[in-house]
């Protein structure tokens, strides 16, 4: 039996018959899945950067009233994000301020109050989990860092045989994180603290790579922190919350101590190992320890690096 | 022979095409309130009496007799012997038994008070710098002259001085006088690493 002619039966003149359509129309379904899968990350992003922020200037060229703006605006996504209302500011350098932090390594014993003060303090994400301070369990008699461990948990510490050395950003006064920046998104202060426009860095990460004391952290996803957790008071260039893939490190606790107060680390320590202040102050605790204490190292001296952070014994 | 080698070869690299199985991780937990309270070491009597605790244990003479010279027992080797009422007390201050005489610092005429070495009297509830400090410092010189320069012990507040008030810990605030050397205590949790795969390696580490 003869099929009945159709004028489309025919593929030849570009006509289609069901065959060719069938597989077309296959092959486009799976394109076009595949493309909406592909896409798909996209819609996960709620947090984009907003049209203000992608328009920002750099820090050091906002006036006073694009500044104003600019909190008005972290105040508003903080608000938006953790329902918590935060009081973000800009703090400036104080005149005639240079910070320096000097730890008490005979005192110190490894209880890593620290590193969780800091975490409570500076906003850091819980999980993946980000902190500014690693502490090292060293054995007596040597400095090599090769030779410390910070995954140590024993029922108590200190341990016999042992001393702890914190380490975390040194606020170098030749930083090289500062030299490798592509964007100059983190500079120097004259206050001597080491700072970075969150909204400029565009997590390169050659900061990371260039610092030698594993001072910086990159946010690999959205940092999470509960809100309960949130510290509300923040600045621009400290503890507001990060976004993800940007760097952040210590930054000697901003928002306190140009607001004249100690950092948190130093405040929660039982040892009183941590002590901090101006050392253009001839008064000052720190100016004392230089001039009385066995001040023994800047951290890595032989790089060139010239850190803020003094490391010294008793007696 | 080589055929059987790439065979084997083959079935190997099948048999690993699925990959090693990732393990979810448990949530990271949020650290305990009690490692990032500043709170100092212990609350000392003095504080304790000053801010309206139970003062019911410090007061000597429900106990001793006034005007009657309190009798010291030492052992053969030297140590004190602690009277049963008194157990609490652990007397460990200072090496080679050269600190086991109550009256080194108490004051044998009235046991409310402490005495420095020079003579000079203390009361027990005065936490200013003119008093234990200067007891503890009639023997720790040095201790004495950094934590009056603010360098031995914490100080808390503000560093810059225009700015706000500071404050500084006493000396019982972290030291007990009878055992002043620090105790041992848990360390807050270490830090768990980035990748899952160290970081399972570190965590089951920790706990072995």
């Amino acid at each position: 039996m003869p099929e009945p002619k159709t004028p489309c039966s025919c593929s030849s003149n570009g006509n289609m018959n069901r065959r060719s359509f069938l597989r077309t129309s296959g092959v486009l379904a799976t394109g076009i899945a595949a493309l909406a899968a592909s896409l798909s990350p996209l819609r996960e992003l709620t947090d984009y950067t907003s049209a203000e922020q992608f328009m920002q200037k750099h820090y050091k060229e906002l006036s006073k009233d694009d500044m104003e703006k600019v909190l008005a605006r972290i105040t508003r996504e903080v608000e938006k994000q953790y329902q918590v209302r935060p009081h973000v500011r800009d703090y400036k350098p104080l005149d005639g301020v240079e910070f320096v932090y000097c730890l008490n390594l005979t005192r110190c014993i490894g209880c890593r109050k620290c590193v969780h003060a800091c975490v409570a303090e500076n906003n850091q994400s819980r999980e993946p989990e980000i902190q500014y301070i690693r502490v090292l369990k060293m054995p007596h008699g040597s400095l090599d860092m090769e030779k410390g461990d910070h995954n140590y948990s024993p029922e108590k510490v200190p341990e016999k045989g042992f001393f702890y050395m914190p380490v975390q950003c040194q606020q170098c006064r030749n930083a090289p994180c500062v030299k490798v920046c592509p964007t100059k998104a983190t500079w120097t202060e004259p206050d001597g603290i080491t700072v970075i426009d969150y909204d400029w860095c565009i997590g390169c990460r050659y900061c990371e790579a260039a610092c030698p004391y594993f001072a910086r952290r990159f946010n690999w996803t959205k940092p999470k922190i509960p809100k309960d957790r949130l510290n509300p008071n923040m600045s621009y260039l400290g503890n507001r919350p990060r976004k993800q893939g940007v760097m952040e490190k210590c930054h000697f606790c901003i928002q306190r101590t140009r607001a004249g107060r100690y950092p948190a680390c130093l405040e929660v320590c039982p040892a009183g190992a941590r002590k901090f202040g101006n050392i253009l102050d001839p008064e000052s605790e720190v100016s004392y320890i230089m001039r009385n204490k066995r001040v023994f190292i800047q951290l890595k001296e032989e790089l060139g690096t010239s850190p803020r952070f003094f490391y010294y014994f008793d007696v | 022979m080589i055929a059987a080698a790439f065979l084997v070869l083959a079935l190997m690299f099948v048999r690993d095409v699925p990959g090693r199985a990732v393990r979810p991780l448990a949530p990271i937990p949020l650290v305990d309130l009690k490692f990032i309270d500043p709170a100092p070491n212990r609350v000392s009597i003095g504080e304790n009496l000053l801010h309206g605790g139970d003062a019911s244990d410090y007061d000597c003479y429900v106990c001793h007799e006034r005007n009657k010279p309190v009798k010291l027992n030492i052992d053969t080797n030297g140590n004190i012997i602690v009277p049963s009422e008194h157990k609490d007390i652990v007397m460990a201050h200072g090496s080679h038994n050269r600190n086991n005489n109550c009256f080194n610092c108490h004051d044998e005429n009235n046991l409310d008070q402490l005495q420095t070495r020079d003579g000079r009297v203390l009361k027990l509830t005065d936490l200013s710098p003119a008093s234990t400090p200067q007891l503890c410092g009639s023997c720790h010189g040095p201790t004495l002259r950094d934590w009056e320069a603010g360098v031995h012990g914490r100080t808390s507040g503000y560093w810059d001085r225009a700015l706000g008030s500071y404050a500084r810990l006493s000396c019982v605030s972290c030291h007990n006088p009878h055992s002043p050397k620090f105790q041992g205590r848990p360390p807050a949790p270490g830090p768990h690493p980035l990748h899952p795969v160290a970081r399972v390696a570190v965590e089951s580490g920790r706990t072995e």
